[in-house]
């Protein structure tokens, strides 16, 4: 439903705006900063969502439904995601929510994201998903809280395994949990929401995302596609799309009530070109590796899909690379 | 007391990490006791350059809001 994705993609961009949960910050501060607030936000966000998915895929409300692994897709255009990040200034969802407070590079960043996105999905690039083989399937007598196509399942720890998928959700989240409470988290004076209170409300956004959509966790990457085909080439809109939309429009209002909307430009005219190459690249690699820092890290992690595991990894070290050739290099 | 900076560095408008990065490499180069002024309309960098300072040595004053979105971050090298 169109108004279901329109009010889901308000709420989050809401969240996003308040809790300025940004994936390229929190991977970067971790490693060259010392900073792990952002990462305990997301921490908290995938606790939520781990036991909130398999609760609600239990009780029969949705069906699990992990992205597709394609080894060299999610290794190749995850590296390429990663690096895109830190040139675009921001994650998938970081870019498209900071439209909503008025930032010029991030419409751009956004914008060109979209539409290499949409070329490898749709359009004049896709012949190069043929490059990375077809997705790695599992095949259940019962596949159970998991969605099957033709009896096929993608894969995820627990159903490669062959075991209930329950048990490997409690045992992700203890570990999860120990992390959460047994490491200090890096202290910030915040106007916003904090780490808990964020990773909580991205929590409870992303179950009610999965609730409405039944068979789709939230993300990004699908919704750019969407909204500019359906912009452009007439396309019918759908519920992704209209989280985009939503984030937007989600964030702006959250901006304007807390006084922090403002047009905002680079003094260099070369960060537009930046943050263009930035789009592209997290285009063309969450278009290829099925799925970006929200589809693969906030929703997919939650899965423990087998794909996401991998496509987080690459995210890491490609952003890990960019930001040291960027700043760090001497 | 109205402190005098001895220099200003303006990131309005930069994007992410921008504000972080040349906010530390500016109290890198500076000699103990020197101030920064850190002119910036980044909420999320506002918020993180606090601890982010004190690891190259800088401690954060003060921060004022000096217009929409824009904010005086005062540090003061160790």
């Amino acid at each position: 439903m169109l108004w279901q994705g329109l009010i889901i993609g308000i709420l989050f961009g809401i969240v996003l705006q308040r809790s300025r949960m940004c994936f390229n910050s929190a991977i970067r501060d971790i490693k060259f900063n010392k900073d792990n607030y952002l990462v305990k936000m997301a921490v908290v966000a995938i606790l939520i969502q781990t036991l909130g998915f398999h609760l609600v895929a239990s009780l029969g409300w949705i069906k699990l439904n992990p992205e597709p692994l394609i080894p060299l897709a999610q290794i190749i255009g995850g590296f390429l995601f990663g690096m895109g990040m830190v040139l675009a200034g921001g994650c998938a969802s970081g870019v498209t929510y900071r439209i909503g407070e008025g930032y010029i590079t991030a419409i751009l960043a956004g914008l060109s994201f979209g539409i290499s996105a949409a070329a490898v999905r749709k359009g004049a690039l896709n012949f190069i998903n043929s490059w990375f083989g077809s997705p790695i399937t599992v095949t259940l007598q019962d596949p159970g809280i998991y969605n099957a196509v033709d009896g096929k399942i993608n894969p995820t720890i627990a159903n490669v395994l062959g075991i209930n998928p329950w048990i490997i959700a409690i045992i992700f989240s203890i570990l999860l949990a120990i992390y959460i409470f047994g490491v200090k988290t890096t202290e910030r004076k915040v106007t916003g929401l904090n780490w808990i209170q964020g990773g909580i409300a991205l929590g409870i956004v992303g179950i009610l995302a999965y609730l409405s959509q039944k068979s789709y966790a939230l993300g990004i990457t699908g919704g750019w596609v969407n909204l500019l085909g359906g912009t452009v080439a007439g396309a019918p809109y759908n519920w992704k799309g209209m989280i985009i939309l939503g984030i937007i429009i989600g964030a702006f209002i959250s901006a304007l009530i807390s006084k922090e909307f403002k047009l905002r430009v680079p003094k260099d005219p070369k960060t537009y070109l930046q943050v263009i190459l930035g789009g592209i690249l997290m285009g063309f690699g969450a278009g290829v590796a099925a799925g970006c820092n929200i589809g693969h890290i906030l929703s997919g992690i939650p899965h423990l899909a087998l794909s996401s595991i991998l496509a987080l990894i690459f995210f890491v070290l490609g952003n890990w690379f960019m930001y040291w050739y960027l700043y760090e290099r001497r | 007391m109205e402190i005098r900076p001895n220099y200003v560095l303006d990131v309005r408008g930069e994007v992410c990490p921008v504000p972080d990065v040349e906010t530390k490499r500016k109290l890198k180069t500076m000699k103990s006791g020197e101030i920064l002024e850190v002119l910036i309309d980044y909420p999320l960098s506002k918020e993180r350059i606090p601890q982010g300072a004190k690891e190259v040595g800088g401690e954060v004053l003060g921060i004022e809001e000096i217009g929409p979105s824009e904010w005086k971050i005062i540090i003061k090298k160790l």
